[in-house]
Parts: structure tokens; C-alpha cells; sequence
């Protein structure tokens, strides 16, 4: 790959209790670009995903080996502060997870938490964040309503702003449109395209022409490992390895 | 052949039987009904009954009179009948064991759910689930010896029976309450919640305090609600340290004052007052209060959990019960409150050297706490959440290991199997032991089917509608009733109006009474487990219902059924006020003849060595010992029961 990189892995393994679910992982993703993971469900995509902001620091058990860095910093060093980490590492999930707040209140939750206090300095953050998620103009004129009354694509792109708010480096997003209507989808995938110009964001689906439409990198994994990696043009056009052929057109399930 | 004639025969004898069958699974299904009905019928007349005997004095008073009226003096030439000093009493108590309790059981069920690990956690639920295995009169008796002694010295005053040391009982045994159901509440919170605040580079403790606390704050209320409905029930142990002047404190916040709660009266007075008297007839009234709080109390706490039930199980679009700006300013009330009472204690009542200790502190950190770094607000909070779970602990190990050990010695053979002698200063407790095992057994033996006929027709006979909701609401209600409340109760109806006496039996129903809720629950719970295929399986095959729900059914709920029933038995042999003047006599030498004499019990027997009987120190602590091992023996046993069919079950 050409562009420079800001994630890179070197032969990461991970294990859940005695389940391989990572076998010698090295990708490089590159810097202001989207890059999707795509690979039949089981696969691991997930679990790369969760590896880059260590949210697996969560599940008991987990034994992770190899090197993943952000920029030149090592983030499964025991000297990592995760919260710094995950500050530069947003993330947006599956289901979509607004808090049972209001619509402000979980926006401004994040540059709250980071310290700021200054109420129009938060009303700043918040309406650019929502503006740049593409939602304010749907929810504006009721940010003090519960977040859990919008839509499921509005909870998504308030997922979004929520992310945004705490300017990270890279986004990443596990499956966003997975529990979406098609419009909503939609609304999400061009969100995601002008994203990355300030941004970098990983984005994890099942959904192949999703991934061609909205990438420029694409990375195909099966059975924990990453088979290839590249272009998303050459990925989808003229794969190296036969199983990525075969399951880009659709010769197994 | 052979086939078709059977077919044929089958099919005759069912037009036969048809209606014989259906009329039997009708007259099954209306004792069901009955049983289940039972539990409304019981609250009605508890109430009945005790607005029958407490009548009499709101008529003569007024109830303005009885509620506000300023002095309580029932013996007196002229005798007062007012009421609010023991309203005010029930009120203090209660605000100071909130005040106690609420910071430590939220600690704690912070720690327990966010911090613990598994292995820690298996430690420790069981240690919080034996705080609550301890019966009130042996924190009574605790409290009596030691807390209160503590508390004269520490405060340098002539007694140590005060509000603060009433406070500070109650307020622990609420702790085992609100730590599990706060346990519950953020456990339970979506994980999402957590990963979405992780996430974005929260601490966990930003996450917790933030996050997971405000979207359980519905089920903290709830249990810190449950709290305040143990605390205002409790009668044993609030009248052993009180000091019990019906006072009002004087100021208002001198928390080092005697003073006197409704039970407490209930408890103190009901054993010697004259049948029919006026001043009888005020207990009653006073007993009405009682109930009318605590039903209060309870339904509220009752309806946020179902609320809450209902809200996960119909997703998240639910409005949440307290809007985000209510719970915002719920915070800063309550951070204004805990300001209040924290100064008021300390120009009040405190030693110089913990007003010393407290106020540089809590300066320290409000103005410091901008400076501080994130990290370093984690380490503080963590540290106080394992303080709060270290003194829970703490307070565990300092009563049993006082009880075990002063109680060890007593232990003997002949103390075990002798009669007492000298008011129980010497001798043994054998008649109290067998008398205990008998009013239990007696009040399971009559619960048990009543409960488990009555969870079975709400699990198998009915679809939820009005007639479940009022018999549950009346189970509610039984399941909030205070014991002693049950105690009067027992005493107007079993033994005075149906004539039966002070005796084994009235004990017996009494107790019955006041485990059925706990039967008809775990019942329940245990008959919606079994899984909705086997009921189907069994009806596809043209079993009637009664045939799937006996051999289907129930056979599996069986060992669920029985744990709730060993565990009422515990619960039943360590409660006094509810058999205080229903079924004990203090000392006897022989075990009853009959079911209609009275018997001694355990719980009776150390209540009156503590309260009335000077120098049996080791015959008490004695008699606490063979107690708290019996309590805590039906408590275990119901565990193991639990455990081993549930490791069973999974093969
Ligand atoms: N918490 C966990 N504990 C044990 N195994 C897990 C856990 N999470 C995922 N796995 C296993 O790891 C493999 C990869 O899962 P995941 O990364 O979620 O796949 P994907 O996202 O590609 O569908 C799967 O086989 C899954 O069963
Ligand atoms: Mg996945």
C-alpha cells in the first residue's frame, strides 16, 4: 500500500481461552482513508477491530501476543494509558448504544468527561459534531429529549457525533448499518465517505458491495486469519489468493 | 386387531369418563383458586381486624388527636394517646440508617458488580446473603452488648441506647437488602452502555459514576425504598438499643438521644396492656399506622421494579421514570443533604477529633478536586468503594466472630438437653430448641401448601390479568407486612377471637402467615423455569392439565420448591415478634402436650436473658450461638440444595 500508515499490526495472535481467534495478523492501514474488513461471520473481524482501541480488555481470558501500533507507539504495551488511547481510537458499534440521556447530554458526555466545562464551549462541540454526523437538522430542535426516542439510523449517526466529539484519529465501526433500513444506510455510508477526510476509519462489514462502494482499502480475513489486503479496486477486480475469489463471488457462504 | 379393539375401548371409555374428568380438573382448578385467594383474604383481615380493635381510639381521640397529638403517656392519670413522638422516633431512625446504610450498600454493589472478579464475587454475595440470615434479636442482642457500650464510651455518656445506636443497627441490617438489589441494578445495565462510554476514552470510573449509576439510579431507589421498609418494619433490634423515652430529640438533630419508634411501642407495651382497654386499643391504632407506611413504602418500591421489569423487557424506547433534569437535580439535593446532615453531626454529636479528621478532608476536596487528574479521582473512588465493601465485611466478621466467641463455651451437652433453671441464668435451653423446631415446622407444614397451591394456579392456571394483579398485589402486601404487625394480629384473631389461646398452634398459623409470601414466590419463580415445551409436549399427547402439571411439571420444581421452603423455616425460626404473644411462655421446664399450649422459643428466650435477666452472660451469648447456627443451618442447607440440582440440571 502506498499511503502511509497509522495503525500497523506485526503477527498479532489472539486467544479466547484455548479458541485461536487470531493468527498471525499484519496489516497496515493507511492514514485519511477508509478501510474496510469484510470475511464470512466468525472470522474475526470483530476482534481485530477491538485489538486497535482495547476494548477486549474487557473479556476475561483473552491472551494477546505481537505488536499493534498507533503511529509509532506500541498500544498493547502494559505503559499504555487505554484512556488516552481510546480518546484517539472512537468506536461505533453494531447495535447502536445511545445512553439514556438526552440527545445534548450524550453528545457533550464525551468532551465532559474529557474535562471540559465551558457551556458554550459545549455547545459548540455539540452542534459541529452533530452537524458533521449529519443529523442536526433532524434533532436540533430537541436535543433535551431522550436519545433512546429517535430512530434507529438517527441513534447510529448520534452514535457518530458522539464519537466525534472527542476528535479521535481513527474511527471504528463494527458492522453500523447492519440494524439499518436501507435509507438509513444510505445516510450513513455517505457520512462515512466524507469522513475520512479528516479521519480514519476502519469499518467492519458483511456487506460486499457496501464495502466496494465506501473504501478505498480492503482487507478479506477467514478462519482468524488475514488472507489479503489491499485496494479496494484490486481486491474486488483481481484478488491474489482463490479464497478471497471465491468468496467475493460468492462460492461459499 | 389387536390395535383397533383398543383404539375402539379407548375411545368408548372416554365418552364415558369425559365429563367426570372435566368436573375434576374444574374442582382442582377452584382449590387452586382458593389457595391463591388466601393471601388477598389474610391482608383483608389483617386490616379488618386491626381497625376493629384500633377503632374504638380514633373514634374517642380523633385521628388528628392520635397522629399529632405531642405526648404518649398511656399510663399516665390522665392518660395521652398522641402519637407523633413515635412517628418522629420511626422517622429518625430511619432517615439515620439511610444516611449509614445507603453510602456502603452502594459502594459495596458498585464494587461487587464493576470490580469484582468472579472468584472474589463467589466470596462475597454469600457473605452479604448471611448479614441478612441474622435474626433481628440477635442484632439486638449484639447492639445491646456491644454496639451500645461502644457508642457510651466513644461519646463519653451515661447509656449508649440512643438514636444514633438504633441508626447504625438498623442501618446494617438494611444493608444486605439494598446491596443485592443495587447489585442487580447495574449489573444489569446494557453492556453497551459500558463499551459505548469506554469507547470514547472515559475512565471506568467516569464510566460508572457517570454512566452505569444514572441508567440504574431507578433500581438503586428501588432497593434503597426496600431499605427503608425493613428499617421501619423492624421491631426486635430498634427496641433493644433506642433507649425507648417517647421523646421527641431535643434539638431536633441530637442524635445522641433515647428515643422511641412505632414497633418499638407495639413491642414494648402489647404484653401488658389489658385486653379491650383504651390504651389496647391505641397499640392497635398504632398498628394501623404501622401497616398503612409500610404498605406504602413497599408497593412503591414493588411498582419501580416492575416498571423497570417491563421497561427491559419491551426495549429501550420506554421513558425512563425519572427524566434526566429530575435526576440531575435529585443529585444535587441529595450532595446539599449529605452536607447538611454531615455538618449537623459533626457540631452536634461528634468527637472533636473526627470533626478534626472529616472537615480538612471533605474541604481538601472540594476545592482540590479540579486539580486532580482523572486518574488519580479513579484511584480515590476505588479506594472508597473498597472501603465501603471492607467495612460490610468488617461488621460481618466482628458480630459472628463476638457471638462464636463468647457464645463457644456455654456449648455443652447438658446445655443443649437440660431445661433452663434460675430465670435461665443456668441449665440448659432444650425446651426452647424443641419448641423453635416445632413452631417452625408447624408453619411450613401449613404455608407450604397454601403457597405452592397458590403460585400454581398464578404459573398454570391463568394469563396475567385483574384477578392475578389483586392476588399479587395482595402477596406484595403480606410480604410487606412487619412482623409484628403480624404479632397483634395473630394475637386479635387466632388467639383471642377464635378462642384458641395463647398457644403452639397460634405461633404456628402466625408464623405460616408471614413465610407464605416467600413460599408462593420461590415456587413461582421455580415453575417458570421449567421450560414451556415440556407443558406442550405433555398436553400434545392428550394429557389433561392436572395430569401435565403433577407429573410434568412439577417434578422438576421440585428442588426449587423445596429451597424456598427451608429457607422461610430459616427465616421463621429466627423472628420473635410475631410469636412474643401469640404462642411462648419464657421458661418452662417440660415440652407441650398439645398443639393449644404454649411453648418456649429461642428467639423469645434470648430476647427476655438479654433485656430483663442480669448476669447469664454466657447463657446469652449461649443461646444467640445455638440460634445463629440454627438460622444459619436451614440457610445453608437450602443453598446446597439449590446448588446441587442447579449443577444437576446443567449434567
Ligand atoms: N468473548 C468471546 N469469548 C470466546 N470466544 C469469542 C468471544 N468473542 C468472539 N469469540 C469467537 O471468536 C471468533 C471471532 O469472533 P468475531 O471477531 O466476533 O467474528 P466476526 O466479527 O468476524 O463475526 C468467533 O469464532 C467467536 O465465536
Ligand atoms: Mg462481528
Amino acid at each position: 500500500m502506498s499511503d502511509a500508515a497509522i495503525i500497523t499490526t506485526n503477527n498479532v495472535n489472539l486467544w479466547y481461552h484455548e479458541k485461536h481467534a487470531l493468527q498471525s495478523v499484519s496489516i497496515r492501514v493507511p492514514r485519511n482513508r477508509v478501510t474496510a474488513l469484510i470475511g464470512p461471520s466468525g472470522c474475526g473481524k470483530s476482534t481485530l477491530l477491538r485489538c486497535f482501541n482495547r476494548l477486549n480488555d474487557l473479556i476475561d481470558h483473552v491472551k494477546i501476543t505481537g505488536e499493534i501500533k498507533l503511529d509509532d507507539e506500541n498500544i498493547h504495551a502494559p505503559s499504555t494509558d487505554v484512556v488516552t488511547l481510546r480518546k484517539k481510537v472512537g468506536m461505533v458499534f453494531q447495535k447502536p448504544n445511545p445512553f439514556p440521556k438526552s440527545i445534548y447530554e450524550n453528545v457533550a458526555y464525551g468532551p465532559r468527561v474529557h474535562g471540559i466545562r465551558d457551556k458554550t464551549e459545549l455547545d459548540r462541540i455539540v452542534e459541529d459534531s452533530l452537524r458533521h454526523a449529519a443529523i442536526w437538522d433532524e434533532v436540533k430542535e430537541r436535543l433535551n429529549d431522550s436519545a433512546l426516542g429517535l430512530s434507529g439510523g438517527q441513534q447510529q449517526r448520534l452514535c457518530i457525533a458522539r464519537t466525534l466529539a472527542v476528535e479521535p484519529e481513527v474511527i471504528l465501526m463494527d458492522e453500523p448499518c447492519s440494524a439499518l433500513d436501507p435509507i438509513a444506510t444510505a445516510k450513513i455510508e455517505n457520512l462515512i465517505e466524507r469522513l475520512k477526510e479528516d479521519y480514519t476509519v476502519i469499518i467492519v462489514t458483511h456487506n460486499m458491495q457496501q464495502a466496494a462502494r465506501v473504501s478505498d482499502y480492503t482487507g478479506f480475513m477467514y478462519l482468524g486469519k488475514l488472507i489479503e489486503c489491499g485496494k479496494t479496486g484490486q481486491i474486488f477486480e483481481h484478488p491474489k489468493e482463490e479464497l478471497t475469489e471465491n468468496y467475493i463471488t460468492g462460492r461459499f457462504g | 386387531m389387536i390395535f383397533t379393539k383398543k383404539t375402539g375401548s379407548a375411545v368408548t371409555a372416554s365418552t364415558g369418563t369425559a365429563r367426570l374428568s372435566f368436573l375434576k380438573e374444574q374442582s382442582i382448578k377452584t382449590v387452586f383458586f382458593f389457595t391463591a385467594f388466601f393471601a388477598v383474604i389474610v391482608v383483608t383481615f389483617i386490616l379488618l381486624f386491626l381497625l376493629r380493635d384500633g377503632y374504638p381510639i380514633f373514634s374517642q381521640v380523633g385521628i388528628l388527636n392520635f397522629l399529632l397529638g405531642p405526648d404518649w403517656a398511656p399510663t399516665a392519670v390522665i392518660p395521652l394517646y398522641g402519637i407523633l413522638p413515635l412517628i418522629v422516633g420511626t422517622l429518625l431512625v430511619t432517615l439515620g440508617a439511610m444516611v449509614f446504610a445507603v453510602p456502603l450498600s452502594i459502594g459495596c454493589a458498585i464494587y461487587l458488580s464493576e470490580l469484582a472478579s468472579p472468584r472474589t464475587k463467589k466470596v462475597l454475595k454469600p457473605a452479604v446473603e448471611l448479614l441478612a440470615g441474622i435474626p433481628s434479636v440477635v442484632y439486638g442482642f449484639f447492639g445491646l452488648i456491644v454496639l451500645t457500650n461502644f457508642i457510651r464510651v466513644s461519646f463519653d455518656i451515661p447509656t449508649g441506647e440512643t438514636w444514633l445506636a438504633a441508626s447504625v443497627l438498623l442501618g446494617i441490617m438494611a444493608l444486605p437488602t439494598i446491596i443485592s438489589v443495587s447489585e442487580d441494578a447495574i449489573s444489569s445495565v446494557p453492556h453497551e452502555y459500558k463499551e459505548g462510554s469506554l469507547a470514547i476514552g472515559a475512565t471506568r470510573w467516569q464510566t460508572i459514576s457517570r454512566v452505569l449509576v444514572p441508567a440504574a439510579l431507578s433500581g438503586i431507589a428501588a432497593a434503597v425504598i426496600l431499605g427503608i421498609g425493613r428499617v421501619v418494619g423492624e421491631t426486635m433490634a430498634v427496641l433493644m438499643v433506642a433507649g425507648n423515652a417517647a421523646i421527641i430529640p431535643e434539638p431536633i438533630w441530637n442524635i445522641l438521644s433515647p428515643l422511641r419508634t412505632l414497633t418499638a411501642t407495639l413491642g414494648i407495651e402489647m404484653g401488658e396492656v389489658s385486653v379491650g382497654s383504651e390504651h389496647y386499643s391505641a397499640l392497635f391504632g398504632i398498628a394501623v399506622v404501622l401497616l398503612v407506611i409500610t404498605l406504602i413504602i413497599n408497593l412503591s418500591a414493588v411498582a419501580i421494579l416492575r416498571h423497570l421489569k417491563e421497561g427491559r423487557a419491551q426495549g429501550p424506547a420506554r421513558k425512563p421514570l425519572i427524566s434526566s433534569a429530575a435526576k440531575e437535580s435529585l443529585a444535587r439535593f441529595g450532595e446539599i443533604i449529605g452536607i447538611a446532615v454531615l455538618l449537623i453531626f459533626l457540631l452536634a454529636a461528634a468527637p472533636w477529633w473526627l470533626a478534626a479528621l472529616v472537615l480538612p478532608v471533605a474541604g481538601g476536596w472540594y476545592f482540590g478536586r479540579d486539580r486532580l487528574s482523572q486518574n488519580q479521582i479513579q484511584m480515590i473512588a476505588f479506594g472508597l468503594v473498597g472501603l465501603a465493601t471492607v467495612i460490610v465485611l468488617a461488621i460481618l466478621v466482628i458480630i459472628l466472630q463476638d457471638i462464636v466467641v463468647h457464645g463457644l463455651p456455654a456449648l455443652s451437652w447438658e446445655f443443649l438437653t437440660q431445661p433452663p433453671k434460675d430465670l435461665g441464668r443456668a441449665g440448659g435451653i432444650f425446651p426452647a430448641i424443641v419448641g423453635t423446631l416445632y413452631l417452625v415446622l408447624g408453619a411450613i407444614a401449613i404455608a407450604l401448601p397454601l403457597g405452592v397451591g397458590a403460585a400454581i394456579y398464578l404459573v398454570e392456571y391463568t394469563r396475567e390479568g385483574r384477578i392475578t394483579r389483586l392476588i399479587r398485589t395482595g402477596v406484595d402486601l403480606l410480604n410487606g407486612t412487619p412482623s409484628i404487625v403480624f404479632g397483634l394480629f395473630g394475637f386479635a384473631f387466632i388467639v383471642l377471637y377464635l378462642n384458641v389461646g395463647v398457644s403452639l398452634l397460634a405461633g404456628q398459623i402466625t408464623l405460616a402467615l408471614m413465610v407464605l409470601p416467600t413460599v408462593i414466590r420461590t415456587t413461582e419463580e421455580s415453575l417458570k423455569n421449567i421450560p414451556q415445551s415440556l407443558r406442550e409436549g405433555s398436553l400434545a399427547l392428550g394429557a389433561t392439565q392436572w395430569q401435565t402439571i403433577s407429573r410434568v411439571v412439577i417434578p422438576p420444581a421440585v428442588p426449587g420448591i423445596v429451597t424456598g421452603a427451608i429457607l422461610s423455616i430459616g427465616r421463621a425460626a429466627g423472628e420473635t415478634a410475631p410469636i412474643m404473644f401469640t404462642a411462648v411462655v419464657f421458661s418452662s421446664r417440660f415440652l407441650p402436650d398439645s398443639v393449644f399450649e404454649p411453648v418456649m422459643a429461642l428467639p423469645y428466650h434470648l430476647f427476655i436473658l438479654a433485656t430483663n435477666v442480669p448476669g447469664s452472660s454466657t447463657n446469652k451469648y449461649g443461646t444467640a450461638l445455638v440460634l445463629l447456627l440454627l438460622v444459619i443451618g436451614f440457610y445453608s442447607v437450602a443453598i446446597i440444595v439449590r446448588t446441587h440440582f442447579q449443577n444437576k440440571a446443567r449434567g
